[in-house]
């Protein structure tokens, strides 16, 4: 398969400052050295718990935040030396979907304009009525109509104002869609709709979605591949399927067993993680999860384990745990 | 499902709410029991008026709700009636309550400790039961003790002479028993911190610790485990259920989750556009939803342990309470309205042992 965008070691901290003079007392480390791949066409789905760094990896990748070190090359093209005209064609083939609704939309503007004026600004239409006709077409694309087209964003649901971003995001033809907790903003009978949505349009019009959500019952359902974060680093990457039903990294296993399942004959393990996420200012020592990690030994306190790979399997690990005897083999 | 005895009972409760657009017709007739001993998960969407049963019935409806009609049982009187004083008594003795976002309603700037005694400190004639039961029978009185006495104090001697230290000590003991018993590490440190100093989770506990320490008989849960991460999620609800072994109280879980209302309820009610449409003990309703809606909410939400490739949507969006649909509030978007949905509302019927529904197809 093709890579669409390769992410290698990028970090991206923010400085504390203090003092009367401003000085850098330290960093939170929001991301904090991942790599990974995103192949063509796939949906690579990014889960955590909050203040792992979800977020801040999306804005890195769309230069909307300076990495502070690493590589982004996106169709083969380096994202963080890109500059001026070559950024903004980059960012017409990325395009994002925010969180909120209601902040994403500009509440001046009709949903035409909205539409068109992206259009414009990236020259992807020659004239004003082709310009209207295409917006036309993405507003039905996304279940909407022509009578939808000049009104403005607080006449509509929640789940309509994301239609509305969605159509935006589509009116320059990207190739990636950074889908940033699409769906937690809105009502569940509503969110299954987008979801819906959102798969099609990937079919219809190619696209390689990078879907990040604290809900790993929607990330199971959006994606192909899993990434599961900790802390500003990767713990574990794979097949949805392997991370879902056969994790090899601790703090994998003791997310997948949180996830309530809506099925109340379902027997489950009863597997409680204790302890809160540390701050990202000032991360422990060693494996950044063993604070919190039943098997953790003293290895596991000074070293930290690299994300190593077996048959496309990446874990960050230092032992290989059989959670259901508790076995810990290295 | 424990004893089947009704601690509360909402018989037909409509609120209002004065809006500069005109007004929200929040509740339009719910009807819902509780049961002695159980979890009810209260499950809707936004907006369908799970939080205004919740806040109606603990008498904290902003200036601008209107009662309009109903009645709420509990102890064989109507707390609607009851005047704003005694409401008060009922909410520090008897209805308790764990919001949402812990550190809204923690105060910033006072300990965990003085807030936390300030709760035993209300009820000082236990507190000084307490204090001479650990004088004469030199024995360690634990929370536990506290709620096998129930609400009745203990009949010792009251001629034993307490001083306000010990009353304070005493308060001070129970507090670090009640934070062990909601699995807080290091009471002692965690009694000398403000809210600021702890983290989400940590701080629901010290919420539900608040609430536990007046020894509610209901305990009413918004929305607690919506702001906390799924692994804080998952502890919560693990001491949910263990505490509802140990306390003598009826729990409103409210949630918009229904799997977390799947995890932790014996019994689940469905709430839509301001009526309990579906009412029935957990395992039943998820075998069997009688109820339309219920129906497409289940298949709407995806489930690890079971994938599909679509989801089944439910068309159109959630009503609007100004101008509600007519009728059966869910018709506009039910495959199967009829006419008579149209025109007036079904009615909450019993329509299987134990499980009752509102919808025109099934009886009614």
């Amino acid at each position: 398969m093709e890579d669409l965008l390769t992410v290698k070691d990028l970090k991206t901290w923010f400085p504390i400052k203090s003092g009367v003079i401003q000085r850098t007392v330290g960093h939170v480390k929001a991301v904090d050295g991942i790599s990974f791949t995103v192949h063509k066409g796939e949906t690579f789905g990014l889960v955590g718990e909050s203040g792992s760094g979800k977020t801040t990896v999306a804005r890195t990748i769309l230069r909307l935040i300076e990495p502070t070190k690493g590589e982004i090359y996106f169709d083969g093209i380096n994202v963080t030396k890109a500059k001026g005209r070559k950024l903004r064609k980059l960012r017409r083939r990325m395009q994002i979907i925010f969180q909120d609704p209601y902040a994403s939309l500009d509440p001046r503007q009709t949903v035409n304009s909205m539409l068109i004026e992206a259009m414009k600004v990236h020259g992807i239409t020659q004239s004003r009525s082709e310009a209207h006709e295409k917006a036309l077409k993405l507003l039905n694309k996304v279940g909407l109509s022509e009578e939808h087209l000049y009104r403005f964003p607080h006449e509509f649901s929640g789940g309509q104002r994301q239609r509305i971003a969605v159509a935006r995001a589509l009116t320059v033809n990207p190739d990636f869609l950074i889908l940033d907790e699409p769906t937690s903003f809105l009502d569940v009978s509503v969110q299954a709709s987008v979801l819906n949505l959102l798969k099609d349009l990937q079919k219809d019009f190619n696209l390689t979605y990078l879907f990040i959500s604290h809900n790993l019952a929607v990330v199971h359902h959006m994606s192909n591949r899993v990434a599961v974060m900790y802390l500003g680093k990767f713990v574990e990457v794979a097949d949805k399927d392997i991370i879902y039903n056969s994790p090899k990294h601790p703090y994998t296993y003791h997310l997948m067993a949180a996830i309530p399942v809506p099925d109340p004959e379902f027997q489950k393990e009863e597997v409680l993680l204790t302890g809160d996420v540390p701050s990202p200012v000032d991360i422990p020592p060693g494996c950044r999860f063993h604070p919190r990690c039943p098997y953790a030994t003293d290895k596991c306190k000074s070293k930290e384990p690299l994300l190593t790979e077996k048959d496309g399997h990446w874990v960050a690990c230092h032992y290989d745990v059989d959670f259901k005897s508790g076995e810990i083999r290295t | 499902m424990r004893e089947e005895k009704t601690i509360l009972e909402v018989k037909d409760l409509r609120v209002n709410f004065h809006t500069y657009r005109g007004e929200v017709k929040a509740l339009n007739g719910v009807d819902l029991k509780l049961y002695k001993r159980e979890i009810l998960g209260l499950v809707g969407e936004s907006g369908c008026g799970k939080s205004v049963t919740a806040l109606t019935v603990l008498g904290l409806l902003p200036d601008n709700a209107h009662i309009i009609g109903g009645e709420i049982l509990f102890k064989k009187e109507d707390l609607l009636k009851k005047s704003r004083e005694d409401k008060r008594i009922l909410r520090a003795n008897e209805l308790a309550t764990v919001f949402q976002d812990p550190l809204t309603y923690l105060n910033p700037v006072l300990k965990i400790e003085t807030q936390l005694m300030e709760v035993f400190m209300l009820n000082e004639k236990l507190l000084k039961q307490a204090a001479i039961a650990k004088k004469t029978h030199s024995k360690n009185v634990t929370f536990d003790d506290l709620l096998s006495w129930k609400k009745e104090l203990a009949n010792e001697s009251s001629d034993i002479k307490v001083s306000k230290a010990e009353i304070k000590n005493m308060a001070k003991h129970l507090c670090i028993d009640l934070l062990k018993l909601v699995k807080l590490p290091d009471p002692e440190r965690i009694l000398r911190e403000y809210p600021f100093e702890l983290s989400g989770g940590m701080r629901q506990r010290i919420m539900i610790a608040m609430a536990l320490a007046r020894r509610p008989s209901i305990f009413i849960a918004d929305e607690i485990t919506t702001a906390v991460d799924v692994t804080i999620q998952a502890q919560i609800l693990h001491l949910m259920r263990e505490l509802r072994d140990k306390i003598d109280a009826s729990t409103i879980m409210v949630t918009h989750d229904l799997s977390v209302a799947a995890e932790i309820a014996d019994r689940i009610a469905v709430m839509y556009g301001g009526n309990v449409v579906e009412a029935a003990p957990t395992v039943d309703i998820f075998r069997n939803p009688l109820h339309p809606y219920t129906t497409m909410l289940m298949r709407s939400i995806p489930n690890v342990k079971k994938p599909v490739e679509t989801l089944k949507s439910i068309p159109g969006t959630v009503p609007e309470m100004i101008n509600p649909p007519s009728g059966c509030r869910f018709h506009p978007r039910c495959p199967f309205a009829m006419d008579k949905c149209r025109k007036k509302r079904p009615k909450l019927i019993k329509a299987v042992e134990k499980h009752e529904v509102a919808c025109y197809l099934i009886g009614g």
